[in-house]
């Protein structure tokens, strides 16, 4: 048994260099305030500088092995990926898990007409999934594709797609087939840019806009652009939103628990320093063991991948875990700053430029995003414990 | 990266679940459990023949182990006890032959190891007067006498200390700090007093020293260092035990979620049920991941192994006892028979919690490894 990541050869210190060294020479200054989570820019000028940023990574020949159809050298990706998050600006523009539906189910074709433009950054994508009437039951979705000659014609309505007021392209889901359930859904690539899609905007709780609605009046999409056959769309999605599960959560940067510690030092209870105090010191050893843990379920995974032992409850097990122990922490972190914490981003009185408050508010978004968390707990028990199937109403 | 047993670990299990199923099985267990004694000494040295008490025993002591770590060796071990609930001394008698090989002379290697690795010794810690791991609590006193000692006071909630041949005594000594002494069973002014428990599968005792002597060489040299390591290596041996018995009593809930008809279906297509199952499961990743890792750590001495053991001590039998009590709840009324063996598990948690240290004694520890790790500026 172990947990080693095999060490990365010396040898490669000269790549390493050379790839800080680029970076930081075309890491652009951005207006926009980067935060916690999945987030957008709300600005045109930066989509452009991160478009700039990403395009001359790309030329200089760093491809991330999720938008080429052959891995690249183990090493050089890890170090990749280390350097890119260490940068601190977005690397991937978009929402890419198209890319993995496209290398399962796209034609050569496909593939070689939409993964490099993405790897570029000259194609940004957005994902057409959830409807107001389907969010964590997403196979009730009504958006419908119907056949027309050489084209498909959408029309319907998809919203919480990320990066869609920035977006070229759309992995859209839509009804194709005369069968209710997932039998009727088919995949597509959508132009985002073809008329009568029209692409607005929505305000969150936290006072950010990362998502849209996405409305589509006969919107013509050609036949070639479906990705799979009709009637696959529920198996395409399927692959890319388990990447997506798995994926939640692997932020990086400072220690959560010890950003606790912090706060606990710098704010009082009682008249002493929080971290002092009984039950806050239970609270947070407590989120400490959750917090490893979550790291040690990470690595049962990586193992179970390797052996090709995953089961279905795996990746909503995790999703479950960073997302809940997430939400506990930033809500323990607010109650450290006592009445302090109602001060948010912009007041003089705030505590560390608000970022609390807007990952408080932000929390909700892991424990919904991705299939929500009582979705997850359906997976869990059914396919991963063989209960059976809840049964689905008359409506 | 191989977070997972290797194929050796595998048969290890497959051998103890078989030898244990034949052998002594929960329903065997439960056979002797309202009998004054629960130890089965041939049993034991049986189990001894298969590595019980040997994967710390160094190989020129008559030990081995089946892989290069005898931790995760005896992980899997104490997940197969655990499952079966077993009443037997596992978890003190690898915790002494650890400590002996770890701290102890030529001499006193010798005269215990061989004979704890064939079984033939079993051992208790008498650790404190309250069961908590505090220098504080520890009341037994040792004196000088001559060249050896002398021992007065008590040590409380010892497991398996009235089956002992051989206790590992924490004292206070005559300075400052403990003493840790090998103390033979039977000796003159030792005596036990078993206690009529909450945990019905093992048995605990209150040992009184009143003049007990043994030699200078008795003592373990090394002080609490010797009671951090015994508390280590019993936190990650039980937080295993949890996760064995936690993992039998899950599938045996899930089992009957799927049986039992109410309403004209079965309990386990109510939402209700099916997403408590499922929290139950999450936990029970959790807790394994937890000991895993702490064997791991623990044994190859990774730099996080202190972290590590204290994250399964503040988690592991908590989430036992947790998923225990919620066993019951979803079995319901079945559930709450004395003939039914949810409450043995209920009860078995209620103990684990407490012992080596409950799970706040653990938080407490790890927000201070927390603490030693954080900048002053506060990690922002």
């Amino acid at each position: 048994m172990d947990v080693i990541v095999p060490a990365i050869p010396g040898t490669y210190d000269g790549f390493r260099a050379t790839l800080r060294a680029f970076i930081a020479e075309h890491k652009p200054t951005l207006a926009w305030k980067q935060r916690t989570g999945l987030r957008v820019p709300d600005r045109a000028a930066d989509v452009e500088l991160l478009r700039t940023y990403v395009r001359a990574i790309h030329d200089a020949g760093y491809v991330l092995d999720r938008f080429s159809a052959e891995p690249g050298d183990p090493h050089e990706q890890r170090i990749l990926e280390q350097e890119l998050v260490a940068a601190g600006v977005p690397h991937v523009l978009g929402n890419p898990l198209v890319a993995g539906a496209l290398k399962h189910f796209g034609t050569d074709e496909q593939r070689s007409t939409y993964l490099p433009p993405m790897a570029r950054g000259d194609h940004i994508w957005t994902q057409l999934f959830s409807e107001p009437d389907a969010g964590s039951d997403l196979t009730s979705l009504q958006t419908r594709a119907g056949r027309d000659g050489d084209d498909f014609v959408v029309v319907g309505q998809k919203v919480w797609s990320t990066w869609a007021q920035w977006s070229d392209y759309g992995y859209l889901l839509a009804r194709t087939e005369p069968v209710e359930g997932p039998a009727g859904i088919s995949a597509f690539i959508l132009d985002m840019r073809s008329p009568g899609v029209d692409v607005r905007p929505l305000r969150e709780m936290t006072g950010t806009t990362d998502f849209n609605e996405v409305f589509f009046d006969e919107v013509r999409v050609p036949a070639v652009n479906m990705i799979g056959a009709p009637g696959e769309g529920w198996r395409v999605a399927g692959a890319s939103l388990a990447e997506e599960r798995s994926n939640v959560g692997g932020a990086g940067g400072v220690d959560p628990v010890q950003r606790l510690v912090g706060l606990a030092r710098r704010h009082n209870r009682g008249g002493r320093p929080a971290v002092e105090d009984g039950a806050v010191r239970q609270q947070i050893g407590g989120f400490a063991a959750r917090s490893r843990i979550q790291r040690h379920l990470g690595q049962r995974m990586a193992t179970k991948a390797m052996k090709g032992q995953i089961t279905a409850a795996d990746a909503p097990l995790a999703k479950i875990w960073f997302s809940e122990l997430n939400l506990e922490m930033v809500e323990a972190a607010l109650a450290l700053q006592g009445a302090r914490s109602m001060a948010v981003e912009g007041d003089e009185l705030t505590v560390e430029d608000g970022r609390w408050q807007d990952a408080f508010l932000y929390a909700r978004a892991w424990t919904i995003a991705g299939g929500s968390n009582e979705i997850m707990r359906n997976l869990i028990a059914e396919r991963g414990l063989g209960l059976p199937r809840e049964p689905r109403g008359q409506s | 990266m191989d977070f997972g047993f290797g194929e050796d670990q595998e048969l290890l299990r497959s051998t103890t679940r078989r030898f244990l199923t034949e052998h002594q099985s929960l329903a065997d267990v439960r056979r002797s459990m309202e009998e004054p004694d629960l130890f089965d000494p041939v049993v034991w040295r049986q189990g001894a023949d298969l590595g019980w008490t040997a994967m710390l025993v160094p190989a020129e002591h008559e030990g081995g182990s089946v892989t290069g770590q005898p931790l995760v060796d005896l992980v899997v071990l104490a997940e197969e006890l655990g499952r079966e609930l077993n009443p037997g001394p596992f978890v003190p008698c690898n915790v002494s032959a650890d400590a002996i090989a770890r701290f102890g002379t030529e001499v006193q290697a010798k005269e215990h190891l061989p004979r704890l690795a064939r079984g033939e010794t079993t051992s208790a810690w008498c650790l404190s007067g309250d069961g908590s791991p505090e220098p504080s609590a520890v009341e037994v006193r040792a004196s000088r006498s001559g060249d050896g000692w002398r021992l007065e006071g008590v040590a409380r909630y010892v497991h398996a200390a009235a089956d002992a041949t051989l206790l590992l005594v924490t004292a206070t000594g005559p300075e400052s700090g403990v003493v840790n002494l090998l103390v033979p069973r039977p000796s003159a002014g030792l005596t036990d007093r078993v206690l009529t428990g909450l945990d019905l599968t093992r048995r605990f005792a209150e040992v009184h020293f009143d003049g007990v002597t043994v030699p200078g060489a008795a003592e373990l040299a090394g002080g609490w260092a010797v009671v951090e390591r015994c508390l280590s290596v019993a936190t990650v041996l039980q937080a295993a035990e949890s996760v064995g018995a936690a993992d039998h009593l899950f599938t045996a809930t899930v089992e009957y979620a799927k049986k039992r008809v109410q309403f004209g279906r079965t309990i386990g297509s109510f939402q209700a049920i099916k997403h408590r199952l499922a929290n139950l499961l999450i936990e029970l990743e959790g807790m394994r991941a937890a000991a895993h890792y702490a064997a791991l750590a623990l044994g190859d001495g990774l730099p996080d192994a202190d972290e590590a053991v204290a994250t399964a001590g503040a988690y592991v039998d908590d989430a036992f006892a947790h998923l225990a009590g919620e066993a019951i709840q979803l079995h319901g009324g079945i559930g709450f028979t004395w003939e039914h063996d949810v409450h043995l598990f209920v009860r078995r948690a209620k103990v684990n919690q407490v012992l080596y240290g409950d799970g706040a004694w653990h938080r407490e520890r790890l927000i201070r490894l927390v603490e030693a790790a954080t900048a002053p500026s506060g990690g922002a």
